[in-house]
């Protein structure tokens, strides 16, 4: 009898976890299956080598990859040097100044931070449509989660290194480069992993600062506008023809795409992070 | 064991047996020409001084006022039930209080003829002259080679060079040469606790320090290992000033040459192991030696 009735509850219990798994898994599911179902007769090399300005996606493929790097090349930096800074160095009372400013960038509107991008770089220091006015916009979006990743994960290196690095009278900047970086590197690597996943899916702060092109990336960082994946999803899904929704939908497929791979570094380097963090604690 | 290491150690440092020597006329109470001698061999051999130490932590304070000698090439037990400030007045002498926000520490450290708290002090140089071995060993994550050469090269002690030679050097020393001499390329978090501790000592001798300070070394190590550094303690007065924290008497009976016990903060007693524990001076030392307290 009270086994039947533990098994009963066992029973509903594992049905509502399965529910529950199938209401996350099934809208991701249903998404993926609708854009490819939408894209499949697109699907083809075309894509890749031709341009908006035909009917294909080169150009904004490239585009969205020119923008990550930028991201990469820009925010990366300041980003983890903010953090270290806020972790390590800055005295604890402007540190909380440091920290309440990255939180409140990180709650402002992507779309307010695109209007602000455009009415001071592209507008007012006349940029015009410009690649270096995007990829500001973008970090001013990113830089939040690239501090407080690169801030959480030099936290959690023991206390201890920290203070036997300075027993044995080592400068702060070896300490720091020798000691502390290299468990942090994951940490860090992941929070850059989730800054550009940001990058390829934001589309507000681009239409106001780079607008769009259908001509391959140049190398100019002013005047010049710029494609990207996420504005071919937003025009295309408005245009009349069946093909300009079908390409809608590979851009939607690709920039999904660039997610998987980005996850799949992001899970690889947490994997790394873990074994190491077991190996810390013995 | 111990003739092991100390043949091992005397090639290396010709002055110790020497300065060993003269130690001991002095202490058996001879001439005037020996205390001279004493006094030049002195400055090579570094004593540290407290004097009014006091340590608050924001409102609380810790230590109160503490006045204590750690005499050079001797080791020196500092006791004390739990909470009483060992480690805090520890951590003062090679200043690893600094920049942690609400301490203030007030008094006088004297290293050899230098005093810690000077403001002009070079912080680095000193905590380089003054060595610590951690409760729990806290190897760098760099490979087994770079946590031993890392400091060392950084003060300009190791060449290039010589690098690899004083490693093996410094690892043949603590005795732990044989078990990793084919792995100095990978990460130490492999070894076990007491391996790791043993590197940890050997990263801390690399910068040939004058004075080691030792936070209950061997409190979660194995008794293999924990004698292997007892003996290596003893091995070591030789060359340095030594003061080790722990909570086991039968260690610093092992060990020390002088015992000092701490309660509240405040120095009970400093004297002799010998006499610290056959015949303490203060009611409280024999209650605690008797384990009545803590
Ligand atoms: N950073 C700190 N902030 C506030 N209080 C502290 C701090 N460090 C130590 N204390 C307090 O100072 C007192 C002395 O601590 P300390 O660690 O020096 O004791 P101990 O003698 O080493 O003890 P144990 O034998 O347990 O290691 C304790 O009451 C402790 O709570
Ligand atoms: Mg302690």
């Amino acid at each position: 009898m009270r086994t039947s009735l533990r098994g009963a509850r066992d029973a509903i219990f594992w049905t509502l976890c399965a529910g529950a798994l199938l209401l996350v898994v099934a809208p991701a599911l249903a998404i993926i299956g609708s854009l490819l179902q939408q894209a499949w007769p697109v699907l083809t090399l075309h894509l890749l080598t031709t341009t908006t300005a035909v009917d294909g996606l080169q150009n904004a493929l490239l585009g969205t990859l020119v923008l990550c790097v930028g991201i990469l090349v820009l925010a990366g930096p300041i980003g983890i040097a903010a953090g270290v800074y806020l972790a390590e160095f800055g005295p604890p009372a402007r540190s909380s100044w440091l920290r309440l400013g990255s939180e409140t960038l990180a709650g402002i509107p992507s779309i307010v931070v695109g209007y602000v991008a455009y009415l001071v770089l592209d507008e007012e220091l006349h940029w015009g449509y410009s690649l270096l006015a995007g990829i500001l916009a973008l970090s001013a979006i990113v830089l939040p989660y690239i501090v407080k990743t690169t801030e959480v994960a030099l936290r959690q290196v023991p206390t201890t290194l920290r203070e036997g690095a300075a027993a044995l009278g080592l400068p702060r900047h070896t300490t720091l480069r020798r000691v502390l970086l290299p468990p942090a590197i994951p940490g860090i690597a992941s929070g850059l992993v989730v800054a550009l996943a940001i990058s390829v899916g934001e589309t507000a702060p681009l239409l106001y600062t780079v607008g769009f092109s259908d001509n391959n990336p140049t190398p100019y960082l002013f005047q010049h506008p710029l494609g990207y994946l996420t504005y071919v999803v937003f025009l295309n899904a408005t245009l009349p023809t069946r093909q300009e929704h079908q390409v809608a939908a590979a851009a939607g497929v690709m920039i999904v795409l660039i997610l998987i791979v980005l996850i799949a570094a992001g899970r690889l380097i947490a994997r790394r992070a873990a074994r190491h963090a077991a190996r810390m604690a013995n | 064991m111990i003739a092991g290491v100390n043949r091992f150690l005397v090639p290396r440092f010709p002055a110790v047996n020497e300065r060993a020597r003269t130690v001991e006329a002095v202490a058996a109470g001879v001439s005037a020409a020996g205390a001279s001698a004493l006094a030049r061999t002195a400055r090579a051999g570094t004593g540290v001084a407290v004097d009014g130490l006091r340590v608050r932590f924001g409102a609380r304070e810790v230590v109160h006022g503490v006045t204590v000698g750690f005499h050079a090439h001797r080791v020196t037990a500092l006791i004390g039930p739990t909470g009483c400030g060992k480690t805090t007045v520890l951590r003062a002498l090679n200043r690893l209080h600094d920049g942690r926000p609400g301490v203030h520490i007030s008094g006088s450290v004297r290293i050899g003829d230098e005093e810690v708290y000077d403001p002009r002090a070079d912080v680095r140089d000193l905590r380089r002259r003054i060595g610590m071995l951690f409760q729990r060993p806290n190897p760098f994550p760099l490979s087994i080679r770079e946590n031993i050469a890392l400091a060392a090269r950084i003060h300009g002690l190791w060449s290039r060079q010589d690098a690899a030679e004083r490693t093996e050097a410094i690892l043949r020393e603590v005795g732990l040469w044989e078990a990793v001499r084919d792995r100095l390329g990978q990460a130490p978090f492999l070894l076990s606790g007491g391996q790791q501790q043993l590197l940890c000592l050997a990263r801390a001798l690399a910068v040939e320090p004058d004075v080691l300070l030792l936070d209950e070394p061997t409190s979660s190590l194995d008794p293999g290992t924990t004698a292997r550094i007892e003996e290596l303690i003893s091995a070591l007065r030789d060359k340095m000033t030594i003061i080790i924290v722990t909570h086991n008497l039968q260690q610093a009976r092992r060990v020390a040459d002088e015992v000092c016990l701490l309660l509240d903060g405040e120095v009970v007693e400093q004297a002799p192991a010998d006499r610290f524990f056959q015949a303490p001076a203060d009611e409280r030392s024999r209650a605690y030696v008797d384990g009545r307290v803590g």
